[in-house]
């Protein structure tokens, strides 16, 4: 029960931010959200199911740009249709590139997600009359179930009735995200990680659902993207480029792939941490450089890890 | 006509440093399994490190076609990383390969702001020292004469690797090691002293790579996570772990992207990886597959 | 009565090595059939070809009348057969209720759900119960597996692999590994949940004579690829050849 307690305090803290007038923090929170989406997802696939992927910020990419597109483009302003479609084309490139990928294991998939990753990233990049190249797609304030709040400047919109809405798409994710992990497809999934051949002899179709787990990963990852960009207005390339996928899985790994909360305390220290280290210098890859290979070598379950730890002891 | 050999030129001449990043690479996953995500990142030390010497030595008044000897002497150099780098992942050897990766990711990461750190964020170029040997003409297009160094260069180590892997004690401990580590520690032999060697060298190869390369091109911040997805691609398609497929691989590579980017240079990444898609597809161990423990 | 598994004329080799050289073996139901031979003999290759695993270079596989060769483990346990295997292998983080869940899932075809709650599963529930109740494992449903002892994981093994209610189960080796005392009653447990839970046929590979002899219908001796005897235990006890390469002097 101590659990529930936490959990609900946790939740009420995050929803008083705003509120309690530190607007800058309250912004910090919003790519937490997103982040948070993203990673629910990329934990399903290797937390879960034990696949490395190193191109999940492929359908953060996706999602990001889907959104720019229905916004600037086709003048589309309803988030709910940005994220309707940005799961939809998640679906249709996760399907084809889901096959090819979970055909194999460790390490090739690592690198053939990498690879796709990076294919996507040098379509954004190059195609520039359809994506604005290096220079990216900007994304246009999108309403809010049905709601322009044009009244608001950008600041109050995104501190207000977008948090609120981040936040509870973010609640939504982690329950969805709850009912697969602890449904037959989460049991099986778990039974492919611990031993691949023993579940296949046991009757678990291997490929198939490892399958299902890359496509859902992509949506969740999709999703992510659209509260990214929202933000920032703006969609680049970057978003695709690998070592964005790597921070990804560093957030996984710091706050523990084994732990279904994991995600969310992998991408709230990750985000502060980053803003923290980058006030105080400019070399803040070098320093999360180090904090990774020390969590790597000493803390290898993350944070919660040693959370969980306490709680037996 | 011409054309088409600058063309092949241009992309054999890139096919040499890929080889030797690549090399490096195969080399390190060989013998400890690991796949070394920090491959690229040693190629653009190299590159950055290659150019402080020449400048350096040019300073000093060493005659400039001796320059060639100072960017190999500053990769070699760099060698003096490889120990303690290979202590470091050795912690986690036996690890799972989520964790090897992300721990040669870490190394990316610091990597990346140490040359950020020393050399700065703007480009980073060498001048114009490497025309001191020269030019060819071949019709209405001027090669200079220090890429056909290079390529030769590249395929002097290739030659060398072979000789080493193949006809030195070492090499044959090291194709022991990679085939079977157990038995090859049963029978005696230092994993500890053969795993920072083998790291070492594979080091120096890409460090060496990067530095080759660099005198005709400026030596930018993301140079080595950029390699990194070129030098995945040519372990793939040449087979993981096989020396001649790293060799194969990369020329595969480096002739495709240069006739790529001259057909139509959108497209020069997804040129290669649709290669790598169809490799994948009908000979997923690569062309030179080899056969692991 | 038609053979529920039927191997004939299986020739199986790897390049120039020939581990199967026209094998022919037929299991009918309710036979126990037990399958001998020395190192080498071809035993490992066999199961495997006939499990689906290998296809044979030449020579036909049918389970139920079916053509099964190369048909691989998942389909097998979709049409009814099952094995387990000589070393022990579990999921080491799975509990052993949660282990004996997933094949209970996969026999009902709900292994891929999404969305349904898997503790509300009351067909699963009883499964593993069940399962668990035959195999003396129910005081330990909610242990990791990594943490049972070597003779319960290999209780739990093989429990997985009945949990799929197959028609007919191939047992490589069931006890070894297992110390001399454990391993008639490891026997009984297998025999008497075989039967509760309607298993048509049991095929094992065994070593262990007093095994074989104690529980087989059918004795079939392999030796150097090919099936040197195949009959009752009196007349493989009987027959010199078999004794000779396969049994040694019998106690």
């Amino acid at each position: 029960m101590i659990r529930h307690l936490v959990l609900a305090a946790a939740l009420a803290a995050v929803a008083a931010v705003p509120l309690l007038g530190r607007d800058y923090y309250a912004t910090l929170m919003l790519p937490f959200f997103a982040y948070s989406v993203a990673l629910l997802g990329l934990n399903l696939l290797f937390g879960t199911t034990g696949l490395l992927s190193f191109g999940h910020a492929l359908f953060l990419a996706v999602g990001g740009y889907a959104a720019a597109y229905l916004g600037s483009t086709l003048q589309v302003r309803s988030l709910e249709a940005m994220l309707a479609v940005a799961v939809v084309a998640a679906v249709v490139i996760a399907v084809p590139v889901g096959w090819l990928c979970v055909r194999y294991v460790k390490i090739y998939f690592g690198m053939l997600t990498l690879a796709f990753g990076m294919l996507f990233y040098s379509f954004l990049y190059k195609f520039y009359g359809l994506t604005g190249g290096d220079e990216g797609m900007p994304v246009a304030r999108p309403s809010l179930l049905g709601r322009g709040f044009g009244d608001l400047d950008k600041t109050s919109y995104l501190i207000g009735p977008y948090y609120y809405y981040s936040l509870a798409l973010c609640v939504v994710a982690a329950v969805v995200m709850w009912r697969i992990v602890h449904s037959p497809l989460g049991l099986s999934l778990r039974a492919i990680r611990e031993n691949a051949d023993k579940a296949e002899y046991v009757g678990v179709r291997v490929r198939r659902y490892r399958f299902y787990a890359f496509v859902i990963a992509a949506v969740f990852g999709a999703a992510g993207g659209v509260l990214l960009v929202v933000p920032t207005g703006l969609a680049s390339p970057t978003l695709a480029y690998w070592t964005h996928s790597g921070n990804l899985v560093f957030m996984l790994l710091l706050g523990g792939f084994g732990h279904f909360f994991g995600p969310l305390l992998g991408a709230f220290v990750f985000i502060f941490l980053q803003d923290q280290v980058m006030s105080v210098t400019e070399y803040w890859r070098f320093v999360f450089g180090a904090v990774l290979a020390a969590v790597v070598i000493f803390l290898p379950r993350g944070l919660m890890g040693v959370l969980a730890r306490q709680e037996r002891a | 006509m011409t054309q088409v050999l600058n063309l092949l030129l241009g992309g054999v001449f890139h096919a040499a440093a890929l080889f030797l990043v690549a090399a490096g690479l195969q080399l390190v996953f060989g013998v400890q399994k690991i796949l070394n995500l920090a491959c690229g990142s040693f190629y653009a030390l190299g590159a950055y490190a290659g150019i402080t010497a020449v400048q350096t030595a040019l300073a000093a008044g060493v005659p400039a076609p001796l320059f060639l000897l100072v960017l190999i002497g500053a990769g070699l150099t760099l060698g003096l990383l490889g120990p303690p780098i290979e202590r470091l992942l050795r912690t986690i050897y036996d690890r799972d390969e989520a964790f090897q990766l992300l721990l040669t990711f870490a190394l990316v990461l610091m990597l990346e702001d140490v040359i950020r750190f020393v050399w700065g964020a703007a480009p980073y170029q060498l001048g114009g020292v490497y025309l001191v040997y020269g030019q060819v003409r071949l019709g209405t297009v001027t090669i200079p004469v220090y890429n056909f160094v290079v390529i030769g260069a590249g395929l002097a180590i290739a030659a060398a690797m072979g000789v080493l892997l193949t006809r030195t004690r070492f090499g044959g401990i090291v194709r022991a090691a990679a085939e079977n580590r157990g038995m090859a520690e049963a029978l005696g032999v230092d994993m500890a002293r053969i795993s920072t060697r083998v790291f070492t060298l594979g080091l120096v190869l890409g460090t060496v790579g990067g530095a080759l390369v660099i005198p005709a091109g400026a030596a930018v911040n993301e140079m080595g996570i950029e390699l990194i997805v070129e030098a995945f691609a040519v372990v793939v398609i040449g087979g993981l772990g096989s020396m001649r497929g790293a060799f194969v691989g990369a020329l595969i590579v480096g002739v495709l992207k240069a006739v790529a980017i001259a057909v139509y240079p959108e497209a020069e990444m997804l040129a290669i990886y649709v290669i790598v898609i169809g490799v994948l597809l009908f000979r997923p161990a690569g062309l030179f597959a080899r056969a692991t423990a | 009565m038609t053979p529920l598994l039927e191997a004939r004329d299986v020739v199986k080799h790897y390049g120039d090595v020939q581990a199967l050289n026209g094998v022919t073996v037929t299991v009918r139901e309710d036979e126990f059939v037990s399958i001998i031979g020395p190192n080498g003999a071809g035993k490992t290759t066999l199961v495997n070809v006939l499990t689906g695993l290998l296809r044979p270079s030449s020579g036909r596989v049918t389970f139920k009348g079916r053509d099964v060769a190369g048909v691989g483990p998942v389909r097998l346990a979709g049409l009814g057969m099952a094995r387990s295997f000589q070393l022990v292998n579990v999921f080491p983080g799975l509990t052993v209720a949660e282990t004996l869940a997933v094949p209970t899932l996969a026999r009902c075809g709900r292994g891929g759900r999404p969305f349904a709650s898997l503790g509300r599963d009351a067909d699963v529930r009883e499964g593993v119960a069940e399962m668990a109740a035959l195999f003396g494992l129910t005081d330990k449903l909610g242990r990791p597996a990594r943490t049972l002892p070597q003779g319960d994981k290999k209780l739990l093994d093989v429990a997985s692999a009945f949990a799929l209610r197959p028609e007919l189960i191939l047992m490589d080796e069931p006890t070894s590994g297992v110390s001399t005392h454990d391993k008639t009653a490891i026997m009984e447990t297998l025999v008497h949940a075989a039967k509760r839970i309607g298993v048509k046929a049991i095929i094992q590979v065994e070593h262990d004579m007093d095994i074989v002899f104690g529980y087989s219908d059918r004795i079939v001796a392999l030796h150097q690829g090919r099936v040197l005897a195949d009959g009752p235990p009196d007349a493989i006890r009987a027959d010199d050849r078999v004794v000779a390469t396969v049994i040694g002097r019998l106690r």
